[in-house]
């Protein structure tokens, strides 16, 4: 609107792409809270749900046409435009956790990569950035036990992005729909198991309500970020310690969120199995050999697209490099936890 | 004037009642979906992209054609009681102040609205079937051309309107049963009462 | 001003502006467009290819950039985004295969043979023909889901037959534009399904919470019209056997067979998809409509004309239904941008009012706005302004909806926009006078209170359905 007194706040309207209530929300005002402290109130971000201004999986036009300054979302959200924005979450997994993939962004040639895709290829007036590594997403809910490659056969899925795609070459008939969605549509038979993403979002839309077998582990979205997306156009208008802010922000509040999502998601689980009367699993070995060699089918058909064949040979460089010494160096910290907490892990 | 009015009447409906048989499709589809997944247990993973690029399609082709038949609920308890001189009046503005900024925008934004997503290819994400949606896209220009065709004619019949005191009515092809039996009761209570 | 403020203008210009009868959907983009005009007005940004031009650009350049400028504002993105949303809304695609359903099963000649049969069938009750005519219409209304074509229909058929065995001209049309109207609380309903895409409460879940709730109103219309009829045996005589005739119990049972089974398998069939989760609402609908052609080509009602007639109407009832989402998501993301929400949920939150003061006063809006508008438009504009409240007053939306629901049905009754009661009055015998009408309705107006305070009293009405299929 017109008319701004110069030592008002500069408001930034920045929707998401999570209801009021998902914890993702509060995920989202972490970083608007710290824009806020650090830019001593110059930028006060208007944080808006998903469907105030626009819905769900249209922010990315929103930003772009800068009806939104900003947004809080995921790639896997418009790959419809592209499929290469999927690599850009939920790709293949090579053996790299969600931070290693987050390092790949920022230090491995991705930050690059990804403005080629939205700036040059698909001409978009975004600025986009990823933050919060998340814990690899669980295989999720199931009405009975899976435990074989053939009991997913024919079972009607919720999943998003190229996992789609994953688990329908599995047998699987896959529906990609929003997360508030998913629970009405169990209830009325259009799926019959679903993953959403991590026990606190899956519990609060209720997903214990309509299924009690709960699968952790799983291949089919390992490395998902949240992406940070900015109108080009705001960025450049911003002064340069504000845009610094914005864009520093999405580093420090990665952190905050890993820290607050480790403490959430680990008590929400321990709820859902003890007062909500939630089966947890791992997902068994035949599956997640059968998610893998699904992948392997999958690359190539993704590598016939140039764009997305450079990104997954720099992935697979990263990772190669990467990961070796992140395995190599780690320890066996499942032997340390059964040493002081016995009889608990179900590995 | 009349002649152009008749046009955009005809264009109106022509394309209103070619997109409305999409929803016998909508039916016949939805129901195939329903027969393969519950007897075949083998959905489709097209019926719900298709079913709501149908749905969206057939309302949006068929708001030029609801206008023309004044189909485009008001709230008229007042505007009924005035003469047909007066509406028109009220309309002629109200087209000029409040139809036509938005129309032309969902032709010109609209344009831009699809061309890019013509430019991405772009599927819908509801399934892995990939259904493409570019073409879905493209509706929003075309009814709003349509609307516009019919909005010239609305400003046309208001011009009309305001000169005779008389509307120019859309030749009417179908009623809802409440209007054509009130229209029958309302000719029979007037045969028998010469 | 400030922005909270503009965005109050904004709605109570398009109030005042609603009574200028314009069609609503464009007055509601209008607003949108115009106060969205003004929210994203930014000067640096609308002339940004303005201000890069240097000294050198023509005088046809500058002018030209200068005008493109006017053009630039983000809220035309925005409209078409918000007209994209509604396109893709997966919950609206259940309008038009319902609607087609309706505007089918209108035209199968079903309407007389039901009476009919239950005439007989109810002959021994007392104000028999107005409990006939009342299940009739309920069953009906119910299929079709339309509220003008039952009350046409019946009024043509059960009304003539009504007076002419000397029932009270307001009580049976009352029982006519009240029985007419259960179609939009009584799943599958539209209204249901426009509540549902209005609030994101699961469709579903409204429409096992709207059952009960609505065999209640049934039950208390059922209870009024045989109670009167006992107590004030004058407004509803016995028919005689010359009006309804002796048929034996065969016969009788083949009638019903014949006309009562077919409807209530479809509705059931319908309905019990949706409710045991084997379809969704968009699926049932489209089997609804596929048995509505089936009955239809059974009762040799189905010619190419009445096809075409229920495609064509269709089209035209959806399109004024999903317009005005069009209109409304323009206008309702503008008010949330300037902030008119916050205003409003702040100014009510300010009131300090009870839970249930809320709900009564919520109600009572809701109540005086079915005056003058038609439930599309209150489900659509009105209802989503109270929805963010609901979650500060700990109020289900689910039965905040079914109240909502129900008190609709008022809006079809009450003068000056009773729908109900003008189509009555449309096809009547002149005889029958509006204000005799309206009389008739007021009864029943009773019976849709009394109903609301028992949803109040006992919410389990309400609930007791949807927990049983879904959990709570
Ligand atoms: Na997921
Ligand atoms: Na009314």
């Amino acid at each position: 609107a017109p008319a701004v007194l110069a030592q008002a706040p500069q408001v930034v309207k920045m929707q998401t792409s999570w209801s009021a209530s998902n914890i993702w929300q509060e995920f989202a005002k972490d970083y608007a809270d710290r824009v806020e402290a650090m830019s001593g109130g110059r930028l006060t971000i208007d944080l808006l749900p998903a469907g105030a201004v626009v819905g769900a999986f249209q922010v990315l036009d929103a930003v772009n046409d800068g009806v939104l300054d900003a947004a809080h979302s995921v790639p896997v959200y418009w790959y419809g435009k592209n499929k290469a924005a999927s690599l850009f979450g939920t790709g293949p997994v090579f053996g790299g956790s969600a931070t290693t993939m987050l390092s790949w962004f920022y230090e491995g040639g991705g930050k690059e990569l990804y403005d080629e895709l939205t700036q040059d290829i698909m001409g978009l007036d975004v600025d986009g950035y990823l933050g919060f590594p998340m814990f690899a997403q669980p295989f999720g809910w199931f009405k009975g036990e899976v435990n074989t490659v053939a009991d997913l056969d024919g079972f009607k899925y919720r999943t998003v992005g190229l996992a789609a795609d994953l688990l329908q070459s599995m047998g699987m008939s896959v529906a990609q729909l929003p997360g508030g969605e998913i629970v009405p549509a169990m209830e009325r038979g259009v799926i019959d198991a679903f993953e959403f993403n991590n026990p606190s979002s899956d519990k609060d839309f209720g997903a214990q309500d309509v299924a009690k077998n709960y699968y952790l582990s799983s291949y089919h979205q390992a490395s998902e970020s949240f992406e940070f997306l900015f109108s080009r156009f705001f960025m450049e208008e911003l002064e340069p310690d504000l845009r610094a802010i914005m864009i520093h922000a999405v580093e420090a509040v990665s952190t905050a969120n890993t820290a607050k999502a480790m403490r959430r998601y680990s008590a929400d689980l321990k709820w859902l199995q003890e007062e909500a009367g939630v089966t947890v699993h791992r997902t068994s070995q035949d599956i997640l050999d059968g998610q893998i060699q699904a992948w392997d089918q999958l690359i190539p058909e993704l590598e016939s697209d140039p764009f997305m064949k450079k990104c997954l040979d720099s992935q697979r460089a990263w990772v190669e490099q990467v990961a070796y010494y992140e395995l190599m160096n780690s320890p066996d910290y499942a032997l340390a936890y059964n040493h002081y907490f016995p009889g608990k892990l179900k590995i | 004037m009349i002649g152009f009015i008749r046009f955009a009447d005809n264009l109106s409906a022509w394309f209103g009642k070619a997109f409305a048989w999409l929803i016998i499709f909508m039916a016949a589809g939805t129901g195939y979906e329903v027969f393969v997944r519950y007897v075949l247990n083998s959905p489709t993973a097209w019926a719900l992209d298709v079913s709501f690029i149908m749905y969206g399609s057939l309302f949006m082709m068929g708001g030029a054609y609801t206008l023309s038949r004044g189909g485009h609920v008001r709230g008229d308890f007042l505007y009924r009681l005035w003469q047909p001189k007066t509406q028109a009046k009220v309309d002629l503005v109200l087209y000029i102040l409040f139809f036509f900024p938005g129309v032309t925008a969902l032709i010109f934004a609209g344009w831009k609205y699809a061309a890019r997503s013509w430019q991405y290819g772009e599927v819908s994400v509801n399934s892995p079937a990939g259904i493409p949606i570019y073409q879905f896209k493209t509706v929003i220009v075309v009814a709003g051309i349509l609307l516009f065709v019919q909005g010239i004619a609305q400003v046309m019949r208001c011009l009309i309107a305001i000169r005779t005191n008389q509307w120019v009515e859309a030749e009417e092809d179908v009623f809802e049963t409440e209007d054509l039996l009130m229209q029958q009761a309302a000719k029979a209570e007037k045969d028998a009462h010469p | 001003m400030t922005d909270p403020q503009i965005a109050l203008m904004m709605l109570g210009l398009f109030i005042v502006f609603v009574f200028l009868g314009f069609p609503i959907a464009f007055t509601l983009m209008a607003m949108g467009i115009g106060f969205g005009y003004y929210a994203y007005f930014e000067e640096r940004r609308m002339w940004r290819e303005y201000f890069r031009l240097d000294e050198t650009a023509s005088w046809w350049d500058s002018t030209s950039t200068y005008i493109e400028g006017f053009f630039n504002n983000r809220i035309f993105d925005l409209f078409v985004n918000q007209t994209y949303t509604v396109m893709s809304n997966e919950v609206l695609t259940a309008v038009p295969l319902f609607l087609f359903m309706g505007y089918i099963v209108e035209r199968a000649n079903i309407v007389d043979r039901l009476f009919t049969t239950l005439n007989i069938a109810s002959k021994n009750i007392p104000g028999s023909m107005g409990v006939a005519a009342l299940i009739t219409c309920a069953l009906f209304a119910t299929a079709t889901g339309i509220v003008g074509a039952v009350v046409t229909l019946m009024g043509l058929l059960a009304l003539p037959a009504m007076l002419k065995a000397r029932y009270d001209r307001s009580f049976a049309s009352g029982i006519i534009c009240a029985g007419g109207t259960l179609g939009i609380l009584i799943p599958p309903s539209i209204m249901l399904i426009v509540y549902a895409a209005a609030s994101n409460v699961s469709i579903v879940r409204l429409y096992a919470g709207a059952l009960l709730p609505g065999l209640t109103l049934v039950a208390l219309y059922l209870t009024y019209v045989v109670g009167r009829s006992i107590l004030q045996p004058s407004v509803a005589p016995r028919p005689t056997a010359e009006e309804v005739p002796d048929v034996p119990m065969g016969k009788l049972l083949l009638m019903i067979v014949t006309s009562f089974v077919p409807l209530a398998f479809l509705i059931f069939a319908v309905l019990g998809s949706i409710l045991f989760g084997l379809a969704t609402p968009t699926e049932a609908a489209s089997i609804g409509a596929l048995g509505g052609i089936l009955l239809a080509f059974i009762y040799r009602a189905m010619t190419w004309q009445r096809l075409r007639e229920s495609v064509y109407l269709t089209l035209r009832t959806t399109a004024m239904v999903c317009w005005l989402f069009v209109g409304s998501y323009t206008f309702s993301a503008v008010f949330s941008y300037l902030g008119g929400e916050h205003v409003i949920s702040e100014f009510v939150q300010g009131l300090d009012l009870t839970p249930v003061q809320f709900l009564i006063m919520a109600q009572i809006i809701i109540f005086l706005l079915g005056w003058p508008l038609e439930w599309s438009e209150i489900i659509i504009i009105f209802v989503p302004i109270f929805l963010p409240l609901l979650v500060f007053f700990e109020i289900d939306p689910l039965f905040f909806g079914v109240l909502v629901a129900l008190n609709l049905q008022t809006s079809f009754l009450t003068p000056p926009m009773a729908m109900s009661a003008y189509y009555l009055k449309g096809i009547a015998p002149p005889e029958v006078k509006l204000t005799q009408i309206f009389a008739g309705c007021m009864p029943f107006l009773f019976c849709v209170i009394v109903a609301m305070v028992l949803m109040y009293l006992f919410p389990q009405i309400v609930f007791y359905l949807p927990e049983l299929f879904y959990g709570s």
